[in-house]
């Protein structure tokens, strides 16, 4: 199937900087190798309380998935996963800093990405890249690329749902590229093109009776 | 005594519970396989284009390798409609049992996400039950002595608000909370777009929200409402949702809302509360009768919005 004018790139992790350089805003990729899990429970559990990751993420790979899969315990120790969907990473962002810079993650595969800002002061210090699962509507096919569950750590401590998964993976994607290392990102400029016919829209429309929180924030912000 | 109805058995309804929640995290309906084979033949931006393409791609693989076609499996939720006259052996507690028996099991079965956590200390029971969990709605039909069990997995984070409105702001205040709503949502695809919009107009606060679920998860793809000013209103409505752009995951394009449904209800002469909620590319559910004789017919249309349950006068 053809992706219309989007470039595609194959890489393999850990990702190596000449390939992630070359990534540019709304380009699409499929990763194989190693991959892990962290969202807001291994977040707050590794970078916020600071404790010790079970295993050597950083020699592991360089990539790290806003997900949880599903997937169950199907015999003690023993984990399937049978879907897959990243969730949305703008919440995310305060954590960045210290996971780019201290487990050395050069590529963040979330949904629907970060702010412009987080990108240009974060990201691009640190040559990384952010992507993002195409909709949540991809969960089988994103489930597919999981050849193998390598482990599932901080389950007691975090439960199944926010547990930190490390997966061998095949030809996971598509992804799109939404942030790139110098700092562009993708839906900022496709909400510029949309934010243009959106003012149009409201044109004409009377003004609210009363105005009331939460009509405060100006539709054209481009995330919250 | 003739004309009491056998009793339908729980083990019959743990069965279709447990059916109809397979079958909602894997197969997606026919409506939706069809507006989004609709929305991929016209869509004219490429990228748009290809990932419409590799939902319908994943609409078969899921099938193919029975796994949840997305990778969040939502809240697991149930709509039961009783017939009158419909007998449960057991009652309706054993009806209730039946329902979250079912979801634990086809969460370990079908490798749902255990998504259901406690809200504050963030325990997580690993089988999607727990307090008030999963929900369970019902609605009631003369007559029948049929249960209608109906699996909805719904996700959970983004599209869904409400808004208190004055009668004065008529349409151009449901237009611009709707605007204002895919604004916050379709934007960047938080809501996963292209979504069925269910608008609740009027009511009770709480109802206007309840009748916007059920708007969005309930209704067929191309269905419109009975009343022709609100059909219209629909009609209106998805031309609008869909001229913002954002398209499917907010990259640009041409289909945003598959369609949108809206739900009134008769609300205070001062006030016009509205809720909206956004049922993602994740469209998922599974419709199925249960007749006393132990027959199940499984059907595409959850038939909810009855003439019944829409009702206006005292009957």
């Amino acid at each position: 199937m053809s992706q219309g004018q989007s470039r595609e790139w194959e890489l393999t992790c850990p990702l190596v900087s000449d390939e992630i350089e070359k990534l540019a805003a709304g380009d699409l990729v499929y990763l194989s190798g190693p991959v892990y899990t962290a969202r807001d429970g291994v977040y707050q559990h590794m970078l916020f309380d600071g404790n010790e990751p079970p295993i050597d993420l950083r020699g592991l790979t360089n990539v790290s998935l806003q997900s949880s899969p599903a997937g169950v315990e199907v015999s003690p120790g023993e984990f399937e996963v049978a879907s897959l969907q990243a969730t949305a990473g703008f919440r995310y962002a305060q954590y960045m800093p210290q996971l780019l810079e201290q487990f050395g993650v050069k590529a963040v595969v979330g949904k629907a990405g970060m702010s412009e800002q987080v990108y240009q002061e974060v990201f691009r210090k640190h040559g990384a890249v952010c992507l993002t699962t195409l909709g949540y509507g991809l969960g089988a096919i994103y489930g597919r690329a999981i050849k193998k569950v390598l482990g599932v750590y901080w389950v007691k401590e975090l439960g199944i749902s926010e547990a930190l998964w490390t997966f061998e993976v095949d030809r996971l994607g598509p992804l799109l590229v939404e942030g790139d290392v110098h700092g562009n990102s993708f839906f900022t400029q496709v909400n510029d093109d949309i934010n243009r016919q959106l003012s149009a829209l409201y044109d004409g429309l009377k003004a609210p009776v009363y105005g009331r929180i939460g009509e405060e924030q100006k539709p054209e912000t481009e995330l919250f | 005594m003739s004309t009491t109805s056998t009793a339908i058995s729980r083990e019959l309804i743990y069965q279709v519970a447990y059916e109809t929640n397979k079958r909602a995290a894997i197969v997606v309906p026919q409506d939706g396989l069809a507006a989004f084979g609709e929305a991929w033949e016209r869509e004219s931006k490429p990228l748009a284009h290809f990932i419409l393409g590799q939902i319908l791609e994943n609409a078969k693989l899921a099938v193919v390798d029975a796994r949840p076609m997305c990778g969040d499996t939502g809240l697991p939720r149930y709509y039961v409609k009783l017939g009158n006259e419909a007998r449960i052996d057991g009652g309706v507690v054993a009806l209730e049992r039946a329902l979250r028996q079912a979801v634990a099991d086809v969460t370990q079965d079908i490798q749902l996400r255990s998504n259901r956590v406690h809200p504050l200390t963030r325990r997580n029971p690993g089988n999607n039950t727990g307090v008030f969990a999963p929900n369970i709605d019902y609605s009631f039909e003369p007559g029948g002595d049929w249960i209608d069990i109906i699996a909805v997995h719904k996700g959970g984070l983004f599209g869904t608000d409400y808004r208190m409105l004055f009668p004065a702001d008529g349409t151009d205040g449901i237009k611009r909370f709707l605007l204002d709503n895919m604004a916050e949502f379709a934007r960047r695809g938080l809501s996963c777009p292209p979504v069925v919009v269910g608008v609740g107009l009027g009511g009770t606060k709480d109802q206007a929200m309840t009748l916007s679920k059920e708007a969005a998860c309930l209704r067929l793809i191309g269905d419109r409402h009975p009343d022709p000013e609100v059909a219209a209103l629909e009609e209106e409505l998805r031309r609008l949702a869909n001229q913002t752009g954002f398209g499917v995951m907010g990259v640009g394009g041409d289909t945003t809302a598959l369609d949108v449904h809206v739900e009134i209800a008769y609300t205070h002469t001062g006030g016009l509360p509205i809720a909206i909620s956004q049922f993602c590319t994740a469209y998922r559910r599974s419709v199925a009768r249960v007749f006393p004789s132990g027959e199940v017919e499984f059907r595409e249309d959850p038939q909810w919005f009855t003439p019944y349950y829409r009702r206006e006068g005292i009957e």
